[in-house]
C-alpha cells in the first residue's frame, strides 16, 4: 500500500503517494515552511492507522506536538501508534520521557544507534526526520550522509516509508548533489518565490524514481488550521450584465463580499473557496458597460476565467465574450458557465458552444448558481486546466 | 544616500546622516558594556520612524524583551504592528506560550531553520500586508547561537539572511560577545558585515566607535545610558 502523501496534486503526480520501503526529501530554501508537508503526511498516515516514527532533532517532543495542535493535527490521539526518537531535549538539558531517547545528541554513532533500533522495532510504517539539516550541522556533512544511506537501506528491508527534510543552506557543492539526486528515492523542492522578500511559495518534485513524475510547479499556501494548500492566487469571474456572476461567486466561495448597490455590482465582488487542497481568490467584475475601463485592472493577474452567461438570453453572447477581450484575460485557461439552467427553457451547454463559436479548450459547463448545481464541478474542470498550463 | 538613522545625533553626524539602506552591522563588545542597549536603542528609533523591526532574541523572553521597553519610557504599544520578535527562549525554558502577533517561537537558539521561517514570514507581512519598505534586523545575539551549534552553521544561516538583509534594502545588526570568540570565528564573522559597531569600557566609561561605513573609523565616542536605558553622547575622544 502505498502512503498517501495527504495533498491530491502530489498524490496524483506520484503515482498515488509513496510506496513502502521509498524514502522521499523536501529540499526547502531557508526561511520558506516547508516542513508543514511531512508533518502533513504523518497526520494523515496516523489517521489512516499507521504507525510512525518522528526523529526530532531540533526541537523537543513536546514542542513537535504543540506545532501539529497549530494545523488541528491532536497527535495525542495517535499515542499508541506514534513514537519519537528524541535527539534534542538532552542537548539542551531537558529531561525525556520518550521510548528513544538519544543521549549525546551532537554524536552521530549515538543517533545512528537510536535510529537503527526505532527502525528495525516497526514495519510498514512512516519514519519522519525533522531536520536533516540540523544533524548535518552539528555533526558534519559527510557523516550524516553515510549513516542516512543506512537509514534508508534499512527502511526499505523493513518496508518502512521514510520522510525527511532538509533546509538548503550553502552547503558543498558535493552535499547538495549528493542530496539531491542520490541519497533518496524522490525529491520535492519547495521554494519562495520573490527577491527583496519571499511573497510567494511554491513546489515540485525534482524527481520520483517510481514513477514518471510531473514536472510541473504548485503554489501553495499555509493555513493555520488547515496546513497546506495549493493556491491559485486569482481566478476571475466576468461575463455580461445580470448573467448571475455575483450568485455564482457566492455560491462558488467558501466566504465572500459584495460592493453592490440596488442588487447590481459596481464595484467588485471578492470570494475565496478552498476545496481539496486547493485555495483561490475569485474576483468578480461588473457587467455593464459604463465600467468597462475598469476591466483589464481586474483582470490583471488572472490565472483563469470563468465567463458567466445567461442561458436565457442568446442575445448578450456577444458581449460575453468581448468582456474576455475587454479584461485582457483572453487566451488564459476559461471556463463558460452556462447559468440559470434550473429556468425552464434554458439553452443546453451543447447549443452555447455552437451559438458562441467557442474553441474546443474552452468547455461550456450547466449550472445553476442559485442552486448551487455544478458549481464545484466547474471549478475542477477550470483548476484542472490552470494547472495542465503551469 | 543615507536611508537609515540610528536616532543617535552624533554618531549620525560622524556618519554623513546615517547608514545606507542594505548594510550588515557587526556590534562588538565585552559582556555588559551597553550594547544590547545600544541597539534597543536603535530599533525603537526605526519604529518611532514607521520602520519595521525585527528582533532575534535568545537570551530574553519575548514579553521580557517588551517590558525592557516599556519599562525604559520606550514603549512600543503604538507600534506593535510593526514590531516582531522571534522567540528562542521560552521553548527551552519550557515555558507553555503561544505565539502572539508578534512574538513567534521556536525551540531554540539552534533551530535555525524556524528562526529564518519567522524571519522571513516577518519582513513578508511588514512588506506586502504593511506596506513598509524600511526594515530593522537585529539578531542577539550570536555568541549565545554559537553555544548551540557550530560557526558553520552559523555561517550558512548568516549568508542567507545577510544577503537578504542587502536585496531588501534593510539594515542588520548582529551582536557578538567580544573576547569570547576564538580568533578564526571573529574572521569569519567580519567577512560577512560590512561594518561594526564597537563598544568599549575603560575605568567605568563606556565609549563607542564606528568601523567601516565611512573611510576612515569615527573617533570614540564616551557615552551614557540613563534610567530610562536612553543613550547619550557624552563627549567626542580625540583619539
Amino acid at each position: 500500500m502505498v502512503i498517501p502523501i495527504a495533498l491530491p496534486i502530489l498524490d496524483e503526480s506520484m503515482g498515488g503517494g509513496i510506496p513502502p520501503g521509498k524514502s522521499l526529501l523536501y529540499c526547502i530554501q531557508p526561511g520558506v515552511e516547508g516542513d508543514v508537508f511531512g508533518m502533513q503526511t504523518l497526520y494523515y498516515g496516523l489517521e489512516n492507522g499507521y504507525k510512525a516514527v518522528y526523529i526530532s532533532t531540533s526541537s523537543s517532543p513536546d514542542y513537535v506536538r504543540e506545532r501539529f495542535r497549530e494545523f488541528g493535527w491532536e497527535l495525542e490521539s495517535y499515542e499508541g501508534q506514534l513514537d519519537f526518537v528524541d535527539a534534542y531535549s538532552h542537548f539542551v538539558g531537558l529531561d525525556s520521557n520518550e521510548k528513544y531517547v538519544v543521549d549525546d545528541p551532537d554524536d552521530i554513532n549515538n543517533i545512528d544507534s537510536v535510529v537503527i533500533d526505532a527502525t528495525k522495532n516497526t514495519s510498514n510504517s512512516i519514519i519522519m526526520c525533522e531536520s536533516l539539516s540540523s544533524i548535518m550541522d552539528m555533526c558534519g556533512e559527510i557523516e550524516t550522509i553515510a549513516k542516512v544511506n543506512e537509514w534508508t537501506r534499512l527502511s526499505m528491508l523493513y518496508d518502512n516509508t521514510s520522510i525527511y527534510n532538509f533546509t538548503a543552506w550553502h552547503y558543498s557543492d558535493e552535499t547538495i548533489k549528493k542530496i539531491r539526486s542520490e541519497v533518496f528515492n524522490s525529491v520535492i523542492r519547495v521554494g519562495g518565490i520573490g527577491e527583496r522578500v519571499i511573497f510567494g511559495q511554491y513546489f515540485g518534485v525534482m524527481k520520483a524514481d517510481w514513477c514518471e513524475p510531473s514536472r510541473k510547479t504548485f503554489l501553495f499556501r499555509i493555513v493555520r488550521p488547515g496546513g497546506v494548500r495549493v493556491y491559485i492566487p486569482k481566478i476571475l469571474v466576468t461575463g455580461p450584465f445580470d448573467a448571475g456572476k455575483t450568485t455564482f461567486v457566492h455560491a462558488l466561495s467558501t466566504r465572500a463580499v459584495s460592493v453592490d448597490r440596488f442588487g447590481t455590482t459596481v464595484a467588485l465582488d471578492h470570494g475565496h473557496i478552498d476545496h481539496k487542497g486547493l485555495s483561490a481568490d475569485i474576483f468578480g467584475t461588473p457587467g455593464q458597460e459604463r465600467f468597462d475601463p475598469i476591466l483589464k485592472l481586474l483582470g490583471g493577474e488572472s490565472m483563469g476565467v470563468f465567463l458567466v452567461v445567461d442561458s436565457m438570453r442568446s442575445n448578450t453572447f456577444a458581449r460575453a465574450k468581448d468582456m474576455l477581450k475587454l479584461t485582457k484575460t483572453f487566451g488564459l485557461p476559461c471556463i463558460v458557465i452556462a447559468n440559470k439552467q434550473d429556468v425552464p427553457g434554458a439553452a443546453p451547454p451543447e447549443r452555447i458552444k455552437i451559438e458562441m463559436a467557442l474553441p474546443d479548450d474552452i468547455p461550456v459547463v450547466p449550472v445553476s448558481s442559485k442552486e448551487k448545481t455544478g458549481v464545484v464541478e466547474a471549478f475542477e474542470m477550470l483548476v484542472d486546466n490552470i494547472m495542465r498550463g503551469l | 544616500m543615507t536611508d537609515y538613522e540610528l536616532g543617535i545625533p552624533d554618531i549620525d553626524d560622524a556618519l554623513g546622516g546615517g547608514i545606507r539602506g542594505g548594510t550588515n552591522i557587526l556590534v562588538l563588545g565585552p559582556p555588559m558594556s551597553g550594547k544590547d542597549t545600544i541597539i534597543n536603542n536603535i530599533i525603537y528609533h526605526g519604529l518611532a520612524s514607521k520602520e519595521a523591526a525585527i528582533i532575534v532574541s535568545t537570551e530574553e523572553s519575548g514579553e521580557d524583551m517588551l517590558e525592557w521597553f516599556s519599562n525604559s519610557g520606550m514603549s512600543v504599544d503604538a507600534y506593535m504592528n510593526l514590531f516582531g520578535i522571534v522567540d528562542c527562549v521560552s521553548a527551552t525554558l519550557g515555558l507553555d506560550v503561544k505565539d502572539t502577533a508578534s512574538i513567534r517561537r521556536v525551540s531554540g537558539p539552534m533551530n535555525l531553520t524556524k528562526i529564518s521561517v519567522n524571519i522571513t514570514n516577518y519582513f513578508n507581512e511588514f512588506w506586502m500586508k504593511r506596506g513598509v519598505r524600511k526594515a530593522r534586523l537585529c539578531v542577539n545575539s550570536l555568541s549565545t547561537m554559537l553555544m548551540y551549534t557550530n560557526l558553520q552553521a552559523i555561517f550558512r544561516f548568516l549568508h542567507v539572511h545577510t544577503r537578504r538583509i542587502k536585496t531588501a534594502n534593510s539594515i542588520g545588526f548582529y551582536i557578538v560577545e567580544d573576547g569570547v570568540h576564538d580568533a578564526q570565528t571573529m574572521e569569519t564573522f567580519k567577512q560577512l558585515f560590512d561594518g561594526i559597531i564597537k563598544v568599549e569600557v575603560e575605568e567605568g566609561h563606556q565609549f563607542m566607535q564606528i568601523i567601516g561605513l565611512t573611510p576612515q573609523p569615527t573617533k570614540w565616542y564616551e557615552f551614557a545610558i540613563d534610567d530610562d536605558n536612553k543613550l547619550n553622547i557624552k563627549r567626542r575622544s580625540d583619539i
